[in-house]
């Protein structure tokens, strides 16, 4: 990667002397998914997620290491391999920009060599299935960001790919269309046992759709398991909230010893896990309350948590 | 071959639909393109008020040469429709990424990336360059023969087949760079030399510049041949630029294909 100074002079002398350093997107990343999977990629920004996506669907080529995918190398991107998988990139578009959805689905058709009769047929379903019956005719570039995504979906689920990498397809969507992609990508690959790969930054998208979760940070593995455990394994405390009638007592908070926080009637406290069914009768003893809830910490908070975090210090055990 | 041609053809229905839902642009296209290879033509006429021939004693008198210019328009206007919006498009693609959508789809690459665009109103020079063409040939001294009309259309393809292997080659530097916003304007000099007869190189300038532009970059085979086929009499030496037209787009549709893979294995991808 080229290292560029700030600056016109330096700009100028770049011109003739460059300075460029290695960058190691991903090292060291083992991992085996298996067929029907659902497994989401967690990372930061340049963690190399989106890289991973990549070489496993052959758009670039790595300096070194192996991969397969369906049997075949993805860098050598055979015919036979690409017609079985799909890629969905939520900051790309692949539709035709000034033309309507259909037209698309009508190349794909071609490309892929699609019977007309199931190619009809895979279609009607999953326009029907997302609701985009009505926008198929319209121009892509007049649909929303959440139609276009509905769209790009059925385009890649045309052919119907044995495995679907999906980059941070949710990005930028309200919650309403985020929701109905959930219930989408549920659905579909539940019946067709698809494998997934999804990356985001959405813990909802997590929650919704993976029971795996792989977590990459500078381009290695830190975390690789079930998102029950991402829970257990990296938080000690349970989170407790008790709706008061009046002020709380800070005195008697402060002598429980746990970290809390008051938010108008509400006291939030950060308690041991171990401990919670011996300390909350206590602390519901001398209160007036109204309301109580105990919650593991949120999933998003967990992560952050984990990001920060260094690859080389990842708690033992946590890779497969 | 069926399914790469139905591919194409798909394409260039989709492109015409486009091209179709933007008419007024499509029409201020073809005006465009008309009234630029007018004041050409204009130009040309201009010439032959002061000269009868280009050059001394090279064949190349008003009609052949007006053939000639025809024969230039024709092989243009299909590179300019079916080629050079793709390769153009491909520098964007290279810069954020949308390449990446090609190269997953099960299909040769270079076929997508060179043909998926097309720009049908360039098509609207070709029309003019076939009337020339006939306007020319009606007043010309001698009628071409009947192989010259057989080998007419097939080094109108050579010359096609030169010239894509050229954007092909700026396409994969592009891919190489990351970013070649100069790819139309390289394509512009280079091609400039293709639109005079290569007698005119000829001197102690002309001389070097001919060999380089025939034998390193066969630019000058492109139109020279056709035009020299349908509009100079036939003859044995004729026989030898068919077979040079032959060969240099052959090995320049390999060299292509050749340099286009390797960039495509270079390829890196753009950041999301």
């Amino acid at each position: 990667m080229y290292d560029k100074p700030e600056g016109l002079f330096s700009s100028i002398s770049g011109l003739f002397h460059r300075t460029s350093r290695v960058v190691e997107a991903l090292k060291g990343v083992d991992l085996t998914v298996e067929k029907g999977e659902f497994v989401a990629l967690l990372g930061p920004n340049g963690a190399g997620k989106t890289t991973f996506l990549k070489l496993l669907s052959g758009i670039i080529t790595p300096t070194r290491g192996e991969a397969r995918v369906l049997g075949a190398v993805p860098w050598q991107r055979t015919d036979d391999f690409r017609r079985r998988f799909a890629l969905v990139m939520g900051q790309r578009n692949q539709l035709w920009w000034d033309l309507p959805a259909a037209e698309s689905f009508r190349l794909h058709k071609e490309i892929y060599r699609l019977e007309p009769a199931r190619f009809e047929r895979t279609r009607d379903e999953l326009v029907d299935l997302l609701g985009v019956r009505k926008l198929l005719l319209q121009p892509v570039r007049d649909l929303s960001l959440g139609e276009r995504m509905k769209l790009e979906l059925v385009a890649a689920l045309l052919h119907e790919p044995e495995v679907l990498f999906l980059d941070e397809p949710t990005i930028g969507l309200d919650v309403v269309a985020q929701h109905s992609l959930h219930r989408f990508l549920a659905k579909v690959q539940a019946e067709r046992q698809m494998t997934v790969v999804l990356t985001t930054h959405y813990m909802k998208d997590v929650a919704a759709l993976c029971k795996r979760v792989v977590v990459i940070t500078h381009g290695s593995i830190l975390y690789d398991g079930s998102l029950e455990q991402i829970v257990d394994r990296f938080t000690s405390h349970k989170i407790v909230t008790l709706d008061l009638d009046g002020p709380p007592a800070e005195e008697r908070l402060k002598r429980l010893g746990f970290p809390y926080e008051i938010r108008g009637p509400q006291v939030i406290l950060r308690i041991d896990r171990t401990r919670i069914a011996d300390v909350l009768p206590e602390i519901l003893r001398g209160e007036s309350v109204r309301d109580v809830s105990v919650e593991d910490v949120p999933l998003e908070e967990i992560v952050a948590e984990l990001f920060r975090s260094e690859a080389g210090q990842a708690p033992a055990g946590s890779q497969r | 071959m069926g399914r790469y041609l139905s591919i194409f053809l798909c394409c260039a229905r989709a492109c015409l639909v486009r091209d179709m839902t933007f008419r007024a642009n499509f029409l201020l296209e073809c005006l465009t393109s008309v009234g630029w290879m007018s004041m050409n033509l204009a130009f040309y006429l201009l010439v032959f008020t002061f000269t009868s021939e280009i050059g001394r004693n090279t064949g190349w008198t008003r009609e052949p040469f007006f053939a000639f210019v025809a024969t230039g328009l024709i092989i243009n206007a299909i590179v300019q429709a079916f080629f050079m919006p793709s390769a153009e498009e491909l520098t964007e693609m290279v810069r954020t990424g949308g390449l990446d959508g090609v190269l997953v789809q099960p299909l040769d690459a270079q076929f997508l990336l060179s043909m998926h665009r097309f720009d049908f109103s360039s098509l609207a020079n070709g029309f003019v360059g076939i009337g020339l063409l006939v306007w020319a040939l009606l007043r010309m001294e001698h009628a071409p023969p009947p192989i010259a009309w057989l080998l007419y259309p097939l080094t109108i393809l050579c010359g096609v087949a030169i010239l894509y292997s050229l954007i092909v080659m700026l396409a994969a530097a592009t891919i190489l760079m990351g970013r070649n916003q100069s790819l139309y304007d390289f394509w512009f000099y280079l091609t400039n030399f293709s639109r005079y007869p290569a007698e005119i190189y000829a001197g102690p300038w002309g001389s070097p510049l001919r060999a380089l532009c025939t034998f390193v970059i066969p630019i000058l085979l492109v139109v020279n041949v056709p035009a020299r086929v349908i509009a100079q009499p036939f003859a044995g030496q004729t026989w030898g630029w068919v077979a040079a037209a032959i060969v240099a787009a052959g090995g320049a549709l390999v060299l292509s294909r050749v340099i286009f893979q390797a960039a495509l294995a270079k390829y890196r991808s753009a950041s999301s």
